[in-house]
């Protein structure tokens, strides 16, 4: 959920992009599935998070782009807040304590 | 088209036709994009995720319309199952009845609720009657002996009262469902199965001087289908499975409050399951969400 909402912060994507933006994003970590992405993003779409920007053609099968709305952007900026606040816990360079036994050892 | 086209073409099937409509060929797409050159065979990774995707858009499909309607519906198709699976190891003896009793479960699968209730209250009438050893309708020799699916004489453990429990409930359904004069769905073949299979006696797993008998693959039949309805409840969120399931343990609680002096701690172990079962379609709609998709 959180790749494919940062994959669609650069503009709307059909779902192969996305798939691809999602490996590169990750570093290779993440790669779903076509039907779990599309469970994903179906999910997504019913609960107004991202929707569907268009419709194409390509090789006479359809294609949908999705953008992310409002919602969707203020939902993935406020997880990457809440990670980065727990990554802090354990990543602050310097707390009260460790300066302490620094000084005294 | 490529082997590979038509393998996913097959795993496509996995999901509901009118999804298959809408995006089949949009999935297809992105499948033949990612696939490496040469390649004929889809990898494992994708077709476990067609095959779970499937699965759960189905299932999450089914949650559309009005949804005390649905579960009322689905709950009178279960009861309806199991009131054809009483009479059908007793074909030969009751050829007319047993059909009518299958039309009835066809034309409730099929949402024709008024055509359903008078199939129901005829047969409901029969099986009421051969409960009671009476013969308001036709002539039928009494007991009834069974054909190899089943291992005691028809209605030979049940009062007239559990029979007509589970007939009137069915019938009060179906008034309700006909009152309200909008279709319900159409349901799955796959209910006919499951009354034939509830139909087998099974292997015994009850001791067998047990006054009253419940049928192995019954149970199992009763397992699977109130499993689907937890996972129903769980993904899609939406009270109509609790509804249904609900309905259905009230028709089976009250065959077996009715011998409630011959139960066994089987019994009762196996009333525990459906209970469990039930209350989780109840609550799996309200379980916290841990995130937007959830």
């Amino acid at each position: 959920m959180y790749f494919v909402l940062t994959a669609l912060r650069g503009g709307p994507l059909h779902g192969h992009a996305i798939s691809k933006s999602i490996k590169e994003l990750s570093g290779g970590r993440v790669q779903p599935s076509v039907g779990t992405l599309y469970g994903i993003l179906e999910r997504l779409n019913e609960r107004g998070v991202i929707a569907v920007d268009r419709e194409e053609t390509v090789n006479g099968r359809n294609r949908r782009y999705f953008r992310i709305t409002d919602e969707g952007q203020a939902l993935v900026e406020a997880e990457a807040r809440r990670m980065q606040e727990a990554a802090s816990l354990v990543l602050r360079p310097t707390t009260f304590a460790s300066l302490v036994r620094r000084l005294t050892a | 088209m490529t082997a590979l086209e038509r393998r996913y073409r097959r795993l496509l099937l996995a999901y509901p036709r009118q999804y298959r409509m809408a995006h089949g060929d949009e999935l297809l797409d992105v499948l033949l994009e990612s696939a490496a050159p040469g390649q004929s065979a889809p990898v494992l990774r994708e077709v476990w995720g067609l095959l779970l995707g499937g699965v759960r858009t189905r299932i999450t499909h089914q949650a559309t319309g009005t949804a005390w309607a649905d579960g009322l519906h689905l709950g009178v198709t279960a009861v309806s199952a199991v009131n054809l699976a009483a009479l059908l190891p007793f074909t030969g003896s009751l050829p007319l009845w047993t059909l009518l009793s299958a039309l009835a479960l066809l034309a409730i699968m099929r949402g024709w609720t008024r055509t359903a209730f008078l199939l129901t209250l005829a047969t409901g009438v029969k099986a009421v009657s051969i409960a009671g050893g009476w013969q308001p309708l036709d002539l039928t020799l009494l007991p009834v002996y069974p054909s190899p699916l089943a291992d005691h004489p028809l209605f030979e453990t049940s009062s007239p009262l559990a029979v007509a429990v589970g007939y009137g409930v069915a019938l009060s359904g179906l008034a309700v469902l006909a009152w309200r004069r909008q279709r319900p769905r159409v349901r799955s073949w796959w209910w006919l199965v499951a009354a034939l299979a509830a139909a087998w006696a099974g292997p015994s797993w009850l001791p067998e001087d047990t006054p009253f008998p419940i049928s192995l693959s019954k149970m199992a039949v009763e397992v699977v289908a109130l499993g689907l309805a937890v996972a129903g409840a769980y993904l899609a969120r939406d009270p109509r499975w609790a509804l249904a399931s609900g309905i259905y343990l009230v028709v089976t609680s009250g065959d077996l409050g009715l011998h409630g002096d011959q139960l066994t701690r089987q019994h009762l172990a196996y009333w525990g399951v459906l209970v469990v079962l039930t209350l989780a379609t109840a609550f799996a709609p309200y379980r916290q969400r841990r995130h937007a998709l959830d």
